[in-house]
């Protein structure tokens, strides 16, 4: 496995590096909105979007007058590739929803982000426009009596830190302070992962909350838009909005916005009547006063056991001990051990659903709209192939072993053994879910289990079973940020495993967020830019609004306790 | 009484054709996707009437020729020189329908587009025939991020063929992928409902009348195993070389499969099921038709199996599908060429193998396509982007209630309260595109309240027979100097139904004779009788029949009578039991003698009749036998 197509980021021409050149470096963008000329536009924050949302025009829209000129919003268009070398050129005639409902909000569109091919991918690494790295603190230094050796490009790849994926790219971003917000898409913690990696923020909604439409899906059943950005507060304002309570108030949040062109997204009625069933969506304003001990001093928090893996890298594992002891002890907080038995067949069960979807949705780029039609190999006679020239050369590795998996779990002699069987894990994964958050999931009825299922270490609180909590407090990935030369090295399965944590709240479609969460210490690893790891906060379906409100708190508390580092 | 859908039935009925025009398509105009571009909502009605009508000018430097469409005579004339070139002479089907010793198995697969105004999942406008690529959403190119959007009305007429062929409509259905690749299909699937479909278990019943194989009888019932909903594809035009065009217009539009059981026996009765299925479906306006024009297509799957098999309950034999007929006559030829290419395989001691099959039309043999191992595996997979079809009772039951009356209904409604023919009942049923049925209920109304009846009640219908005889035969014959009627779809024309109404009452309670009445129709066409005055003109010519007595019949008779002993002897031949019928014929001569002699416009031919009779029995026969 290597990094496929042009690796454009990867060769050193310099031996001493501007900022500038160093961000180039990174190769976290595909393409660049043009700086805004002329008078500033009032903006109230600055947008990375990743490259597989649909965007059109870069220009702001002026509310006060007409839509720009086509030619020149055409002009400004960016190009929508999914990092494929079938959409390289792409340019939608279409933005997404999100887009727009954001640049409605004042975003202002600084470009296109790198990512794996189509979403698929956990490093950022499977892209046509090369590898997404993340900055190390201390950039290796190349003697300068050596420019552009490609032994020195090759060790300097090896030596970077992977920024994730597949939202790699919007991770970096927001890291570098070059997009206050980031859109990514996660669909199996493609947004939490490089968050962890790179130290920011990444939010994964509840499914159906915020748009699809517009954003080119790998596997629709479990695909969502999330937000990366430097704190929680901005995508916290975002989601829930300042409205104080009032529908259509001044500051309406994304939570209660329907789309119609997106089949998935839930109607206005089902909004509100999940929504009344939770807290912080009606009268946000005053839940955003509230003091960080206030908030999580009425919270439970569940330490899912199953999430303490042989793999876990002990100072992941310690830095989540030391914060569940601080949220327990100087915070008041409730922390229990719950059981999610189904949580090991999760990540198979992903990896079938997923490839599956995946190689249904990929059977439109054919080469004959999209892409490159390879024209030297035999045409569609009868009996022969049409597309599979073009599509064998059209695709990258790891798609194209994701569509062959797919069609494979999909086949007639397949479908019974792996994809009925893994939808039947996923209602399992989700059962799991459902029994141990204390709010009932609204889109199911409510079901009874058999407290002979649970693991015999779980304590109960009473002759009714244990007890029930808030949120899941687990890690967002099992490791820290690998080195992009070990990654290169990796199985396909090795990759996969990245995902282990992440999976469980997709396969359920719940919302949950990563922050940084500090590491006590980082064994001297001197190329490690970052020392922290991702902290996985998991609620009950449409809890977002709460999830935030107590990932902001945490987020607030670790910035302070920490705040020496 | 449900209207039956315009020229269908019509052609149906005379040559099994149907035109794929009709429905809501020749009714209502479409406002298309390019149009909705308008300024204005006013320019845009406008302009969407105006793409109707005329062709647009395109605005690309690449005009779009109309689509060349392959006439009837050239394909006629090539399936006869077909037929020559195989020098064998064509066994007539009807002769051909069983082969002795074996067993016939034949079930289809019908392919159909509901009568909608929009595409399955996308807002796009259904249309034929216009400039091709102007009615395309984003989803039906499969665009990156688009996401389907299903139209619920397209339930509609989907549900009212459901409930048209007898199936049961479920509650619950659900839309899969089904994947291949093709050109004409931009995403690489097909949206379907394989595992869940829409309606299941129905059944369609085929009489004499609809062309079955006689060795099926009067009757027979074919099930339907399933009916499904799904997209179509987009259209494939052949252009000179290698090159294909494609118009997108027709991807996304929604389509129903009809599946039936394996139950058909005789390969008539398959294509009688298909030309039935179109009847139905165009009876309760459900579908865009005419198999000829592509609107509906037919796949079929034939095995055969020895006769003392079937006594031993044995198995269905192997089968083969036949894909893409797209006429009436090519199902059945094809059904009989393959029925036959199989016996001939197993009787040479060879093996069917299950295996896909082409048919061109004239042909006479199918031609292999794939075998099984070049079998697409299509990879179903529950839609991610759909939710559950949730149908509810009350749609259905409404759907159900206000489906009007189906066509078998109709006839044998017909056929059994008025005593029409079954062919005059169907012959009413096709005339003017199915607006003469509506001018027979309209006159029969108006009639009925002439005569102070209460309809449906009365259990004397003659006057029915009369309205219906004169509906069908006597205008029938003002047409034949290529005149027209000017027939409307709610059944009124240059005749007002009260006028013939008038006329009819009148002709009905003998005021005036059918002679007379034949004159007064004819003046009501011309116009020289003004709307509602057909009495006034019988009043003002003198026209009332003013019959003769029974006195001055008699005297006639007698007149006529005379001289004709050798007739009258017939008569007495039948009394003394040498002939065994009566001698009607002699009768009715006798009495159109008395006609001629008399004055016609105060005769009737029933009274003459009787009283020639009469005398006939009381006067000339003893007269007669006294002589001898």
């Amino acid at each position: 496995m290597s990094a496929r197509g042009r690796p454009r980021g990867l060769h050193l021409r310099h031996g001493c590096l501007s900022r500038q050149q160093q961000l180039r470096l990174l190769n976290h963008f595909i393409s660049k909105a043009p700086q805004p000329t002329g008078q500033p536009i009032p903006s109230h924050f600055t947008l990375a979007v990743k490259d597989n949302i649909a965007t059109t025009s870069a220009l702001h829209p002026s509310p006060s007058s007409d839509p720009p000129p086509p030619a020149l919003a055409a002009a400004a268009a960016l190009p929508t590739t999914c990092a494929s070398p079938f959409l390289s050129t792409y340019r939608s005639p279409f933005e997404a929803t999100i887009v727009a409902q954001l640049r409605a909000r004042g975003a202002r569109l600084v470009g296109k982000t790198n990512l794996d091919e189509f979403g698929m991918g956990s490093h950022s690494t499977h892209s046509a426009f090369g590898a997404v790295s993340q900055q190390p603190s201390q950039p290796p230094q190349p003697q300068p009596s050596q420019p552009s050796q490609p032994e020195s490009a090759a060790s300097l790849l090896s030596s970077l830190l992977s920024a994730g994926g597949s939202s790699g790219g919007s991770a970096v971003a927001v890291a570098a302070g070059e997009a206050d917000v980031a859109l990514g898409t996660d669909t199996g913690g493609s947004v939490r992962l490089p968050a962890a990696y790179c130290g920011v923020v990444g939010f994964k909604p509840s499914y159906g909350m915020l748009s699809r439409f517009g954003v080119v899906p790998y596997a629709n059943s479990l695909d969502t838009v999330g937000l990366l950005a430097g704190g929680v507060g901005r995508i916290r304002e975002l989601i829930v909005g300042g409205g104080g309570g009032e529908e259509g108030g001044d500051n309406q949040g994304l939570w209660g916005e329907w789309d119609e062109k997106d089949p998935t997204s839930l109607s206005l009625s089902a909004r509100r009547r999940c929504a009344r069933e939770r807290e912080g969506y009606y009268y946000p304003r005053l839940e955003q006063e509230r003091e960080v001990g206030e908030v999580l001093r009425t919270v439970t928090f569940g330490i899912p056991l199953e999430y303490n893996i042989e793999e876990l890298d002990p100072r992941i594992r310690d830095g989540w001990a030391k914060v569940a002891k601080t949220l327990q002890h100087e915070f008041g907080a409730r922390v229990v051990p719950v059981s999610l038995p189904s949580t090991r067949h999760a990540l198979s069960a992903y990896y079938v659903i997923a490839p599956a979807e995946a190689s249904s949705n990929l059977a439109k780029y054919d080469g004959i709209r999209y892409g490159t039609r390879d024209t030297d190999s035999a045409s569609d006679a009868a009996g022969g192939v049409l597309y599979a020239a073009s599509r064998g050369r059209g695709f990258g590795d790891e798609v194209k072993r994701r569509i062959l998996l797919g069609s494979y779990t999909l086949s007639s002699e397949a479908m019974d053994n792996y994809f009925i069987k893994a939808q039947r894990v996923r209602r399992l994964v989700r059962r799991d879910f459902d029994r141990v958050f204390a709010l009932d999931n609204p889109l199911h009825e409510k079901e009874t289990f058999d407290l002979a299922d649970l693991d015999e270490s779980i304590a109960m609180e009473d002759k009714w079973g244990p007890e029930e909590v808030d949120f899941l407090l687990c890690p967002t990935a099992p490791t820290l940020a690998p080195k992009l030369g070990d990654v290169m090295n990796q199985t396909p399965v090795d990759a996969y495993m990245n995902d282990v944590f992440t999976v469980p709240a997709s396969l359920a479609g719940l919302p949950a967020i990563s922050i940084p969460m500090p590491l006590s210490e980082t064994a001297g690893d001197r190329t490690r830019r970052s020392d922290t790891a991702g902290l996985q906060l998991i609620g009950q379906y449409w809890d977002d609004a709460r999830l935030l409100a107590v990932a902001d708190a945490i987020f607030k508390t670790i910035e302070t306790t920490t705040s020496t580092r | 009484m449900g209207r039956i859908s315009t020229t269908e039935l019509s052609r149906y009925l005379l040559t099994g054709q149907l035109s794929r025009r009709g429905c809501l398509h020749a009714q209502f105009p479409r406002i298309s996707a390019s149009a909705a571009f308008g300024s204005s909502p006013q320019r845009r009605h406008f302009a969407s009437q105006v793409e109707t009508t005329t062709p647009r000018p395109s605005n690309h430097a690449t005009t779009v020729p109309t689509t060349p469409v392959t006439p009837l005579r050239k394909q006629l004339k090539e399936e006869a020189k077909a037929l020559k070139a195989s020098g064998k002479k064509k066994k007539k089907n009807a002769d051909n329908q069983t082969v002795p010793g074996w067993e016939l198995t034949v079930g289809i697969e019908i392919h159909a587009q509901l009568n909608t105004a929009r595409k399955l999942f996308s807002p796009a406008a259904t249309s034929f025939n216009d400039l091709p690529n102007s009615h395309v959403a984003l989803f039906d190119l499969a665009m990156p991020g688009s996401q389907p959007l299903f139209q619920p009305e397209t339930l509609i007429p989907a549900v009212r063929a459901a409930l048209a062929l007898g199936c049961a409509v479920q509650p619950v259905s659900r839309f899969d992928r089904k994947h291949y690749f093709h050109w004409d299909q931009p995403a690489g699937y097909q949206i379907t409902q394989y595992y869940h479909p829409f309606a299941r278990d129905g059944r369609v019943v085929l009489h004499a009348r609809d062309g079955i194989a006689a060795e099926d009888g009067d009757r027979v019932e074919i099930g339907i195993r399933q009916v499904q909903m799904e997209q179509d594809t987009a259209k494939t035009t052949a252009q000179p070389g290698e090159v294909q065009w494609l118009d997108f217009n027709r991807v996304g539009l929604p389509l129903i499969e009809i599946i039936t059981l394996p139950q058909i026996r005789h390969p008539a009765t398959a294509a009688a099921l298909v030309r039935k299925v179109q009847m139905l479906l165009g009876a309760v306006d459900a579908c865009v038709l005419g198999m000829e024009a592509g609107g509906l297509r037919a796949d079929v799957n034939v095995s055969v199996r020895r006769a003392e098999d079937v006594a031993a309950g044995k198995p269905l034999g192997t089968r083969t599908e036949i894909k893409n007929l797209s006429s009436f006559k090519a199902v059945e030829d094809a059904i009989i060429a393959e029925r036959d290419r199989q016996i001939a395989v197993l009787e040479a001691g060879g093996v069917v193998e299950g295996e896909t099959r082409g048919w061109s039309l004239g042909s006479t043999e199918t031609r292999r396509l794939r075998g099984k191992e070049g079998e697409v595996d299509y990879r179903y997979m529950p839609d991610p982007d759909l939710g559950p079809v949730v149908i509810g009772e009350d749609l259905v039951s409404h759907l159900a209630s206000s489906m009007g009356v189906l066509p078998d209904t109709e006839i044998d409604e017909l056929v059994a309260r008025y005593g029409l023919s079954s062919k005059d009942a169907m012959s009413l049923m096709m005339l003017d595109n199915g607006a003469r049925i509506q001018y027979f209920y309209n006159v029969l109304d108006a009639l009925e309240e002439r005569l102070g009846l209460g309809g449906d009640t009365e259990s004397d219908q003659r006057h029915a027979l009369l309205a219906a005889n004169w509906c069908l035969h006597e205008l029938g014959k003002l047409t034949e100097l290529s005149s027209d009627l000017g027939m409307t779809p709610d059944g009124e024309c240059h005749v007002p139904s009260t006028d013939l109404a008038a006329i009819l009452c009148h002709l009905h309670r003998k005021e005036v004779t059918a002679k007379v009445a034949k004159e007064l129709l004819w003046s009501v066409f011309r116009g020289e009788v003004t709307t509602g005055g057909v009495t006034q003109a019988i009043e003002a010519g003198n026209l009332w029949f003013k019959e003769l007595s029974e006195q001055e019949y008699a005297e006639l008779a007698d007149k006529v009578v005379d001289g004709e002993d050798k007739v009258v002897r017939e008569f007495l031949r039948f009394k003394q039991g040498k002939l065994k019928a009566y001698p009607q014929g002699k009768l009715m001569f006798l009495v159109g003698k008395m006609m001629r002699a008399g004055p016609e416009e105060r005769m009737d031919p029933a009274s003459a009749e009787r009283v020639m009779k009469d005398r006939m029995e009381g006067v000339y026969l003893p007269a007669l036998d006294g002589n001898e």
